[in-house]
């Protein structure tokens, strides 16, 4: 038998604050990360400033097993966590290869000419 | 352009979007049968036979309901009736209601059909939470019939004194209902609302039997903790 | 395209229910300064206008301006998308007007009423005080009605003119939109159960149905105000809605984990609700890229100016872009797992929440679709910022951050002092509601609601005057 403590233990009071600050940086640092990814792309930013992109995964990675751990949560949801890491870490590869993808295949036609089928 | 890439294909993400939000929905109504079942109100019957419902049959407001820590879940969960002490309830110990701890299940139902329309008719919502869901202007009314506001007897003398008679918790609920505005307990006062006497009784037999809804441990430690340990 | 000073009957009834829209708008603004300032005096209009009135009528409102702007902003792009005259168009007018009166006599209700008795009656013909959807069953029937007749014009035209991926999302979303709203409409005695459908309004509503809308709206927008590529833009729509839907539906999970409902919720909502950023944080990657791709191909061919067309509105969109990213996204994720949430659940984090996501998911888009409104209507080329215009974003936009920081303060007071340290009693509320840090908070809520209010004002006179300014190229 499991002690029960362990599966819903509180959380402790001073760790309530550093959840929130570091939930909402894990989406902040991910949305930074993702943005300077996309900036570098379409040459908004030189090509090495992607290495300041991946710094700022790292740092939503690392906010997120903050969280994780401060709160707790069960095998499950630790799962759940590290899942939506890597997709956030893939999303603007994905993102970037398929539109660049699509915009290849059009981009000898006449805008507003086709019509979307 | 040469070798099209189904990843870049407007017709793949289409189908992709109507499977992916299909079966997400089939899942969710999967799902929904198997919640429904479990949320299904429970009958004077499951009452006597002491099967635990999550969602307890109006006759639960003939029993005495406490709300403790479930060694086995971890957390806290609604006892009815006495606890066995492994957090399980055993449906014998009594609590008598406006007086009497028999009403039938025909009573007991009447009772919650008019407190359940009663707390929509009135808005209640808009103030309070219900089951943690509403407005943040009043407190949550998901355990507020075991309030140790209304335990302790803090009420009871409030509006018991007013009205110069002992009243039992129920009774000084119902009272402090209809004429809110004569027991201040905060800067923010609860509004006369016009609630009728038999409204009220209805609607305090819909708190009670809010109270023994098994929502999870939600809210956590209700009650445990006497005295604020800084409120500011 | 007959978006020249409309000569399209369609875009002229956009432009109705857009007008309506703002008006809803500002009555939601005036009805949630009163709460605001009953929250700092709770004697303001004690027993005359009481802060559960003052907040459905806050809430309404803002529900109702929405589905208003929204069907507007479908009758404004029909004709662009599908290339005809809507069909119906006589029937759309008449469930105008139809929509209007219920909701003019729904509000003089509400307001003169107020409550009722426990019965029926009250029930169908006062209020069903339900959150969100407290208007009365008659109006139910009357706007599933309204709103079945708006699906059957979107849908008639769709297929009859082009129908362009945008249509189709939008005819698809629709009628999800409008049979979801069923599921709020009867009454049981189990609140579990009530509320385990009512959230089937409520979330499928706003984080599914909705953010797809405004998925297929920012498509119409991207390709009309910066001449992005359809193909594109249509293929990253339907990625959205597959995002949206896939983690938007289960997503729901996490409005089931306390209300009665078995604990297998937890770990569905936890994951879907970690998944539910996502889509939000690509959408805003996505207006980057097609920004920075059109505008880039532009300055190749020489031409230095800028690709946007409709510059207010395009300050709207990408505040869409951003805020539904930071309210939706950011404030909801710090409050959406489990093991949070059953401190959090209940508190002004909700409501801190609540307020930044449906003015950035929602009401940015839809003023952006005023703007472009005022665009056409007023034969406009390419339409400038004024100074009006952006006092007005700036203003809003920071009044609703303000509120949106001053609720999260007073949140994290009610979690700790209420709910952490005293177990969420009557007494532990209360002593939360009075802790300085909160109060407050809810004074700065209370200015910055000013702010917001004020910013309104002059946004509601650049969407009348801007029309007619001089520095507009026509």
């Amino acid at each position: 038998m499991i002690d029960p403590l362990m599966i819903r233990p509180e959380i402790a009071l001073a760790d309530f604050l550093p959840i929130f600050i570091s939930s909402a940086l894990v989406l902040i640092f991910g949305g930074v990360y993702v943005g300077i990814y996309t900036a570098v792309k379409v040459k908004y930013l030189k090509p090495w400033a992607i290495i300041i992109a991946y710094g700022f995964w790292t740092l939503t990675a690392y906010c997120l097993y903050v969280m994780g751990s401060l709160m707790h949560v069960g095998d499950f949801t630790a799962k759940a966590l590290v899942v939506a890491a890597i997709g956030l870490f893939l999303l603007p590869f994905a993102v970037y290869y398929m539109e660049d993808n699509v915009h290849k295949n059009n981009e000898h036609d006449t805008q507003g000419e086709e019509d979307g089928k | 352009m040469a070798n099209k890439s189904v990843w870049s294909d407007n017709r793949f993400w289409q189908r992709s979007a109507t499977w992916v939000t299909g079966f997400a929905a089939i899942l969710l109504i999967w799902l929904t049968f198997d919640t429904s079942a479990q949320i299904s109100m429970g009958t004077d019957k499951d009452i006597q036979n002491k099967v635990t419902k999550r969602v307890p049959g109006p006759t639960v407001i003939n029993y005495k309901i406490t709300y403790e820590r479930s060694p086995k879940r971890g957390l806290e969960v609604p006892i009815i009736g006495g606890n066995d002490g492994k957090g399980n309830s055993l449906f014998q110990e009594k609590e008598k209601f406006f007086g009497r701890d028999d009403w039938s299940e025909k009573e007991a139902r009447a009772m919650l059909h008019l407190g359940k329309l009663g707390s929509q008719a009135k808005n209640c919502m808009d103030c309070h939470t219900l089951l943690g869901n509403g407005a943040y202007y009043a407190p949550d009314l998901t355990k507020s019939w075991l309030d140790p506001m209304w335990e302790d007897g803090t009420m009871q003398a409030i509006i018991g004194g007013t009205l110069g008679k002992e009243l039992s918790k129920e009774e000084a609920m119902a009272e402090f209902l209809q004429h809110p505005e004569l027991y201040p307990t905060h800067a923010r006062q609860m509004p006369n609302l016009g609630i009728t006497k038999k409204e009220a009784i209805g609607i305090v037999a819909f708190l009670k039997q809010m109270s023994s809804i098994d929502t999870n441990g939600f809210p956590r430690n209700f009650g445990k903790m006497k005295g604020a340990i800084n409120g500011k | 395209m007959a978006n020249n000073h409309l000569t399209s009957e369609s875009k002229q009834l956009a432009t109705w229910y857009l007008t309506f829209a703002a008006i809803l708008f500002g009555a939601q603004l005036l009805f949630g300064l009163i709460a605001a300032i009953q929250y700092v005096m709770p004697g303001f209009l004690y027993g005359i206008l009481d802060f559960s009135i003052a907040r459905i009528l806050h809430i309404n409102a803002l529900v109702v301006w929405m589905v208003f702007a929204m069907f507007g902003s479908v009758y404004w792009l029909l004709p662009d998308e599908t290339g005809i005259e809507t069909i119906g168009i006589k029937v759309g007018k008449l469930a105008y007007w139809v929509f209007v009166a219920a909701i003019v006599v729904v509000v003089l209700v509400f307001l003169l009423i107020q409550v009722g008795p426990a019965s029926d009656t009250t029930i169908w013909f006062i209020t069903e005080g339900r959150e969100y959807i407290e208007a009365p069953r008659w109006a139910d029937i009357g706007i599933v009605v309204v709103a079945l007749t708006f699906v059957a014009n979107l849908f008639l035209t769709g297929m009859k003119g082009k129908q362009t991926g945008i249509v189709t999302v939008l005819m698809a979303d629709m009628i999800a939109f409008a049979g979801l709203y069923l599921a709020g409409m009867f009454f049981t005695d189990n609140i579990s159960v009530d509320q385990y459908w009512w959230w089937w309004v409520i979330h499928l509503w706003v984080e599914a149905t909705w953010e797809v809308f405004v998925g297929a709206i920012a498509a119409y927008g991207l390709i009309t105000m910066i001449g992005a590529h359809r193909k594109v833009v249509e293929m990253w729509l339907w990625i959205e809605v597959a995002m949206l839907f896939g983690s938007g539906i289960l997503g729901m999970g996490h409005h089931y984990f306390w209300i009665g409902t078995p604990e297998y919720w937890w770990e569905i909502g936890a994951l879907f609700s970690a998944l539910e950023p996502l889509p939000l944080v690509a959408m805003f990657v996505h207006v980057l890229y097609d920004w920075g791709k059109t505008q880039g191909a532009q300055n190749a061919n020489g031409d230095e100016t800028s690709v946007i067309t409709n510059k207010p509105a395009f300050i709207w969109f990408v505040l869409n872009a951003f805020g539904n990213f930071l309210g939706a996204g950011v404030w909801g994720f710090f409050h959406t797992l489990p093991q949070i949430n059953l401190y959090t659940h209940g508190t002004q984090f909700t409501s801190a929440h609540g307020h930044l996501a449906f003015f950035g998911a929602y009401a940015t888009i839809l003023v952006g679709m005023m703007y472009l409104a005022v665009q056409g209507k007023n034969g406009i080329k390419v339409m400038k910022n004024t100074k009006t215009s952006i006092w007005a974003v700036s203003m809003i936009t920071g009044g609703v951050m303000g509120m949106t920081v001053a609720l999260t303060i007073a949140g994290y007071v009610q979690v700790i002092v209420s709910r952490a340290q005293m177990g969420a009693t009557w007494a532990a509320y209360f002593d939360g509601q009075s802790g300085v840090w909160f109060t407050q908070a809810m004074d700065w809520r209370l200015i910055m609601g000013v702010i917001t209010f004020l910013g309104f004002l002059l946004l509601a006179k650049d969407l009348l005057t801007t029309g007619k300014n001089p520095v507009h190229e026509r």
